[in-house]
This record gives C-alpha cells, structure tokens and sequence, in this order.
C-alpha cells in the first residue's frame, strides 16, 4: 500500500490523522482511569481533611518538586524530540528520545528513594509493613499513605510503560521508515505529555494540603 | 516567534508554574491553597496540551471536550450522592 | 469449507491454524471472537440450569449454599464480561462495520487482533479461578464483602476481568476512529446505517466508562492483596464509594449490552417489512442521547444503599427521563411495521420478539426507577426479570437475529429456514416461561441470590425451571442447524434478503479486502422504497432455480 501501515488507508495523511484522534481517544480514556483514581482520594480528603493534611507533611516535598521539575524537563525534551523528527534531524530525535526516557528513569529512582524513605520511617501500610505514625488521627493517615501508595504506584507504572516504549523504538530505529518514525515520535509523545500532566495534577493533591 | 522558543518559553513557564505552586503552600490561604494548587494544576495542563500535545483539529478536541464533560458527570453525581 | 467456491474470499486466504490466529483482517478477528463468546455463552447457560435445577424445590438440595454463591457469581460474571459486552460489537460489528461504511478494514487492524489476545488472557483468568474453587460476591464484587470477607479467588477473577476491559477498550477506539476517518465517498453521518450509529454510541460508552470500572477493581485488587484499605471502613474507607465506581460502569455498560442490539433491529426491521426506518435522525439520536444520559442514573442500583434521600429522588428522576430515548426507538420501529409488507424470515422472528421483549423488560425498569416501589422489589427476583427480559430477551435475541440475517455474508451459505424459524419460537415461549414466573416471584417479595426458599414460591419456581429447559433448547437448536449449513448449506446469494447497505452490495461471503472496487454512496439508509427494490422478496427456491 502506498506507505500506510494500515490497509484501510489510502493516503498517509488520512493515516496519520487517525492516529493522532487515537491517540486522543485513548488519552481521554486513561483519564476516566485516574479521574475515578483522584475522586477516591478527593471523598477521602473531604471526609478526613485534618488527618490528611497532618500526614501529607510527612511526605518529602524537596523530592516531590525535584521529581515534578525532572518531569516537566522530560516533557521538554519529548518535545524537543517531536520538532526534530519534523525537521528530518534523526540524530538529534535520537538523543533527545534517549534524554526523555533516562529522565524518566530518573524519576523513577528518586521516586524509590522516597519510597525507601517512608518504609523505613513506618510510614508504608502495605504488605503487612510496619506502621509507626506518631502524627494525630493514624487510622485515616492510614488511609492517605494507601492511597499516595496506590496513586503514586500507577502513576509509576505508567511512566515505566512509556519508558518501555521509548527504548524499544530508538532499538527499532534503523529499520524504521521516515513515515514510521514520525508516527510513532508522535503517538508515544502524546502519550508521555499525558503522564506527565497527570503528574502535574497528583503532586499539589498529594504534597501540598495543608489544611 | 519560532517554534523552538515557544517551547522553551513554554518549558520555563511550567517550572515557574511549579514554584509558584510549592512557594503557595507555605502561605496560609485558609481553604483557598487547594483551589490556588489546582488552579496551577490546570493552568500547566492546558500549557502542556496546547504547547507540547498540540492539541489542535476538531476530532482531538471533541475527545478531550468528551472526557471532560465525562469526569463531570462522575465528580458531580457521586458528591451529591453523599 | 476451504474448497474451491471459497477462493477469492476471505475464506479462501489460507485455512491453516496459523493463517486464523495471526490474521488481521477484521472478517476472521470477528469469527474469532464469535467461536470463544459462543463457548463463553454455553458455559456461563450451563451454570444457569443448575441453578434452575436447584430451584425447582425450595430445600436445597442440589447444591450446598456455598456452591450456589459461586454458581450464581460465576454466571454473571462470564455473560456479562465475557459475553455480553463483547457480543454483538466485538462480532457483528468487528466483521460489518467496515462493509457497512465502505472500507477495506478497521482503522487498526492489529490492534483489533491484540484485542481478542487480551480478551482470551483476561478470560483464561476468570477460568482459572472458577477452576482454582471459583468466587462467592456476584458479579457485582460488592465492597466490603468483596474485600474483607469473600474466601474466593476475587482477585483473579476481578484481574480478569480488568483485563478484558482493555479489549474492550481496544475495540472502543478502533470503532470511533474508523467511523470518524474511514467513510466512504458520499457517505455522510445520516447516511450511516443505525447499526453503525448504535456501534458509535456503544464504542464512547465503553471508551468512557471501562476505565472507571478499572479503576475499582483495581483498588479492589490493592485491597485485597497489597492491604490498602480504600474502601475498608475500619480505615475511613467508604464502602459505599466502590458501588459509585461500579455503577458509574455498569448502568452505562447495560447500555453497551443493548444498544448494538438496536442497531441491529434496526436492520432486520426495515428489511422485512420492505420500508425506510421511519423517523431515521430520531432512532440515530436517540442512540447518541442512551449513551449520553445512560450516565446520569446510575444512583438507581443505590436507592437502599444508604446514598442521601436528594440524591435517591434527583436519580430517580433521571431514570425515568433515560427512558425516552429508548421509547422513541420502540415507537420508531412499530411505526416502520405499519403498512409494511411483513414476511417473517428467521431474522425477523426474532427482532419481533427482541421488540416485545425489550419493551416489556423496559416497562419494568420504569417500576424500579419509581424510588418507593424499588423500596419494595430490589433485591428480589422482580429485578432479576427485568434484566433478563432486557439482557437476554433483547440483547441476545437480537445477537440471534443478527446472526442469523448476517449469516448469509458471513459464511456463503444459507441455513434450513424451517429449522430457524422453529428455534426462534421455541427460544421465545422458553424465555417467557423462564423470566416471567420470576416478576411474579420478586412481586411477593422472594429475594435473590439464595438457593432455598419458603414452600409456597414453588409453583412459580418449577414454571421458571421447566421454561429454562426449553430455552435451552431453543439456544442449543441453531448450533445444529447453523453448524450444518457451514459444510453443506446451499450457496448463498450476494444479497439473499434484498436489502439495502453497502455489506450487500460485495459478494458472499466479502474478498480479502471487502470490495472488488470501493464504493460511492449516493442514497440514504433504508431506501428500500426506492425503485427497483421494493417488490423484490427472497424466495430460496427461486434462488435456487436460477442457479
Ligand atoms: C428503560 C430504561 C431502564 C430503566 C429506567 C431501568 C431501571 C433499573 C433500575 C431502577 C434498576 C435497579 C433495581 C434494583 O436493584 O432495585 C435496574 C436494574 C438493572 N437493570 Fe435496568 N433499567 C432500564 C434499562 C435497562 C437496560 C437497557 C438494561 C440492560 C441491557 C438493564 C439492565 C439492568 C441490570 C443488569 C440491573 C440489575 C443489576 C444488579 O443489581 O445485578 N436495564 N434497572
Ligand atoms: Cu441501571
């Protein structure tokens, strides 16, 4: 077919524009996933406010904010990656893909020292670990270091996904065709803003209550 | 304006964004600090969206005008449930 | 099958093990699909007529209580999950929806064949924990029961079928973007067939709310084996906040059980009664208004459920006005009978009877969504009629009557019409004589979900028994008769029923790539008062004479 990877199609630029609504379809899609995510937490935080905000202290905020920026930064560069690839500038693509994904890796780490952290400080309730909080109202700061764990975990797991994504594409890049590459630099970057502003929204909700 | 300095602008825009939401929760704002949060929250998403996503065309934007209009619906019918 | 008349269709494309599970062609993904749902839909009936066994007498002494739990759990989450939802979309639609908008396949072709691998491994989980001692919380998973208290293997089931959501997911996004990217020349929105139209509503629907349901069973998984306690209220957890979740879903996921069923009415209709669709922009939006507002009612699950009295009356409101849309449709459709030169083909059958059906199970939704009497009836047996004149009376009746007015198209042959009109009675006098003993039942308050019950609720139960016996019998005939038409069934004609639609109009069964040249559209849907169709009628021996 004449460059389309989908028979259905008969000219790429059809092609691509179904992608790019694909993509979007798929986006608000992942959105109702973590908007039911966030409306657990919020009827949480309605009903426990005090307790929350108390326990959401314990959390590290200089971590948190260098994560969020290190994210951003990602964000950037994943932009950085797609201006290129329309440009034909293939190393360049490459490098910065490659920046996109080690900064996510990055993340990931500081996000595992964080979780070191609160483990040993008794601050984990999952898998029968010990829980030490010496702040007011334990039962529902139970509650919060749950959810932060369930929220943050998936938020993760997504990250990890993309990154995935990422590594297997700059390994496939040599054999993929100039239309492909676009395509695909697109479609994963759409992607990748997306995690990221999910991010965006989980930082303040999680790090920054103080009432 | 090139391309390439919208998106550096639009980089240093959400960075300033982040410490403007961080420096916020020092202050005591009573129960304006969660609204002011998300309020930044959502201002760096439609950055991100516009600038980086280049959220543009009609198709896109119904999908996105849908999911919204979607988590609507859920946030509001299940608060005034309880 | 593979012989010489199939060359040249997509039939004829390699027969080999290989050439099936690797395919991507969106005919082939379909009858995928349509071999594990119809063992699916065997499976999840055979646990029904047990249940039907053990309720012929109320001691219980068939099964022991906790046998019937995981009985009646296990029922409802594979008809659900495994095969209504995926039902007639992931089979009909996957193999017409790209004939009927004049395309050569789906906008994704892979990701339609990744969709049925998903679908096959989050079932493989649902069948691993029936095998491993099965689940006692129904298919609903109710928190805190689901959580706290239930010994069974929730979490696999409940991964399971989180898994299968994201096929689900799949086949939602293929759909939209096909419709909105792949129409053919001149055919414009109100030119689709509704079919399609009800395709598009049930694809936002799934697209939009499965996530949600992801969402909760994956807190319910956490719960369960990371001890997150989000809906343990021992922790400030709200129990009550995973039915929000749930039904948040599933009211709107009743609606991706039965809109493709209206689509497919939708077809039959017109086609045998030799007449437009009357009110066509109606019948396409009101498919566009159920998808929509079929999101705003879902607090009716919750009426005794402890929600705030505002919120039960602001609920039960909206479900009265949910109604409309599906009122306009049965009125649409009775009106597109009238004068029409009725013939009654299998197809037809058996989108009459979806048509009684699903009004009468609909009319008893009205009873529900009324907050005092639900008071009364929910949880009895009233409710369970009523999903089942809806789900199984509508859904699968119109699953059958697809199947059958599609049948054509699908395979090349034509199946013994006697027989089909017989299974298509047989089904309806067995579903009646099965689900309308249980509005009586719930009526006198016997609650479900138990496997005993008081002696004086026997007549009733013994009539609803015998009933599944028959209906069992009316699901089983076409297994048979559609079997043997596979092999030895007369050739079909291009367009045996002639009827309108641009499936018709390519040869029986479709080349590889659907048209031999692509098509232009120039008509509106149903134009069956057009010149040159309007006296034509299917007759097999004439067929068969010019042959
Ligand atoms: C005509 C509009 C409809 C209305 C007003 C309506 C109303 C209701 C109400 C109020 C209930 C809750 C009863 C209770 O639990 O006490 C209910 C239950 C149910 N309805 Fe409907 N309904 C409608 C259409 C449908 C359709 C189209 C389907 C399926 C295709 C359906 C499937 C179900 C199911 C599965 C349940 C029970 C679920 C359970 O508790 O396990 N309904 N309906
Ligand atoms: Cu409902």
């Amino acid at each position: 077919m004449s460059g389309t990877e989908s028979i259905a199609f008969d000219t790429p630029q059809r092609e691509r524009r179904a992608d790019n609504f694909a993509m979007w379809v798929f986006i608000g899609s992942e959105a109702m996933l973590f908007g039911a995510i966030f409306l657990v937490f919020l009827v949480a935080h309605i009903d426990f406010g005090p307790a929350f905000a108390a326990a959401s202290k314990h959390l590290s905020l200089p971590l948190g904010t260098f994560n969020t920026a290190v994210l951003i930064t990602s964000s950037f560069t994943m932009a950085l990656a797609h201006r290129f690839t329309l440009q034909r500038r293939w190393h360049a693509t490459v490098w910065a893909l490659a920046a996109t994904s080690a900064l996510g890796v990055c993340f990931l780490v500081v996000k595992g020292i964080e979780y070191g952290k609160e483990i040993s400080e008794g601050l984990a309730p999952v898998l029968d670990l010990p829980f030490r909080y010496a702040g007011p109202d334990p039962v529902h700061a139970q509650l919060f270091f749950g959810l932060y764990f369930a929220m943050t975990s998936l938020h993760a797991l997504h990250l990890i996904g993309g990154i995935v994504v990422i590594a297997g594409m700059i390994a496939l890049w040599r054999r993929c065709s100039p239309a492909n590459r676009l395509r695909r630099v697109v479609a994963v970057g759409l992607y990748w803003h997306f995690v990221d502003v999910i991010w965006v929204f989980m930082f303040p909700v999680l790090y920054l209550i103080n009432r | 304006m090139s391309e390439l300095r919208k998106l550096t602008f639009g980089y240093l825009g959400l960075l300033a964004l982040l410490a403007l939401t961080v420096a916020s929760s020092f202050l005591d704002l009573g129960g304006f600090n969660v609204a002011l949060n998300l309020a930044i929250a959502a201002a760096k998403a439609v950055l991100i969206a516009l600038l980086f996503m280049h959220l543009t065309g009609t198709l896109p934007r119904l999908a996105v005008a849908a999911a919204g209009l979607w988590l609507v619906i859920l946030f509001g019918l299940t608060l005034i449930g309880r | 099958m593979s012989n010489a008349a199939m060359q040249g269709t997509y039939l004829g494309e390699g027969s080999g093990l290989r050439a099936w599970l690797l395919t991507t062609d969106h005919k082939r993904v379909a009858w995928l699909y349509l071999v594990s749902l119809t063992a699916f839909f065997f499976l999840g009936g055979a646990m029904a007529v047990l249940m039907r066994i053990e309720l012929a007498t109320p001691a219980g002494d068939l099964v022991s209580d906790d046998v019937y739990n995981r009985l009646f759990s296990l029922h409802g989450i594979i008809m659900v999950w495994f095969f209504l939802v995926p039902s007639i979309p992931a089979t009909m639609g996957n193999f017409l929806l790209p004939l009927m908008i004049g395309a050569r396949d789906l906008a994704f072709p892979r990701l339609n064949l990744a969709s049925w691998y998903v679908f096959i491994f989050g079932s493989l989980f649902a069948l691993f924990a029936v095998a491993a001692g099965g689940v006692d919380t129904g298919w609903t998973f109710y928190t805190p029961l689901s959580t706290l208290y239930a010994n069974g293997f929730v979490s696999t089931a409940a991964f399971g079928v989180f898994i299968v959501g994201f096929s689900t997911i799949m086949t939602g996004i293929n759909f939209i973007v096909s419709v909105h990217t792949l129409r053919a020349p001149g055919l414009t929105w109100f030119r689709l067939p509704i079919f399609v139209w009800t395709l598009y509503a049930t694809s936002l629907v799934m697209v939009l709310a499965t996530p949600v349901l992801a969402a909760s069973l994956i807190l319910i998984v956490l719960e369960r084996v990371f001890g997150i306690g989000i809906f343990n209220p021992d922790l400030g957890g709200d129990p009550l906040l995973f039915q929000h979740l749930f039904w948040f879903y599933s009211h709107p996921a009743v609606y991706i059980m039965i809109l493709p069923g209206m689509g497919v009415v939708s077809e039959v209709l017109p086609c045998f009664s030799r007449r437009p669709l009357f009110g066509y922009k109606a019948v396409a939006m009101s498919s566009m208004a159920i998808a929509v507002f079929g999101f705003l009612v879902w607090g009716h699950h919750m009426f005794v459920s402890g929600q705030s009295a505002y919120a039960g009356v602001v609920f039960s409101f909206l479900s009265f006005c949910v109604a409309i849309p599906s009122a306009i449709k049965v009125f649409n459709w009775s009106l597109t009978l009238r004068k029409g030169e009725i013939s009654f083909e299998t197809p037809m059958l058996y989108a009459l009877f979806f048509l009684a059906l699903f009004t009468f199970g609909g009319l008893a939704g009205l009873f529900l969504a009324a907050l005092a009497v639900d008071v009364h009836v929910h949880d009895t047996y009233f409710v369970i009629a009523h999903f089942h004149y809806i789900m199984v009376g509508g859904m699968v009746t119109a699953y059958m009557a697809g199947l059958h007015f599609w049948w054509p198209k699908l395979t090349g042959r034509m199946y013994s019409e006697i027989a089909g009109r017989i299974a298509a009675t047989v089904t309806f006098v067995g579903f009646n004589l099965t689900f309308f003993p249980q509005y009586v039942l719930g009526f006198d308050g016997m609650p479900r979900r138990y496997h005993t019950y008081p002696p004086e609720f026997q007549f009733w139960n013994v009539l609803s028994s015998g009933g599944a016996v028959v209906l069992a019998i009316g699901y089983l005939m076409p297994l048979f008769y559609l079997g043997w038409s596979l092999f030895r069934g007369a050739r079909a004609p291009d367009n045996p029923w002639n009827a309108t639609g641009l499936e018709w109009q390519t040869s029986s069964p479709p080349p590889p790539h659907n048209f031999e040249t692509m098509p232009i559209v120039t008509r509106p849907a149903y134009a069956y008062d057009m010149k040159g169709l309007e006296h034509e009628r299917f007759s097999p021996h004439r067929e068969e004479a010019a042959r």
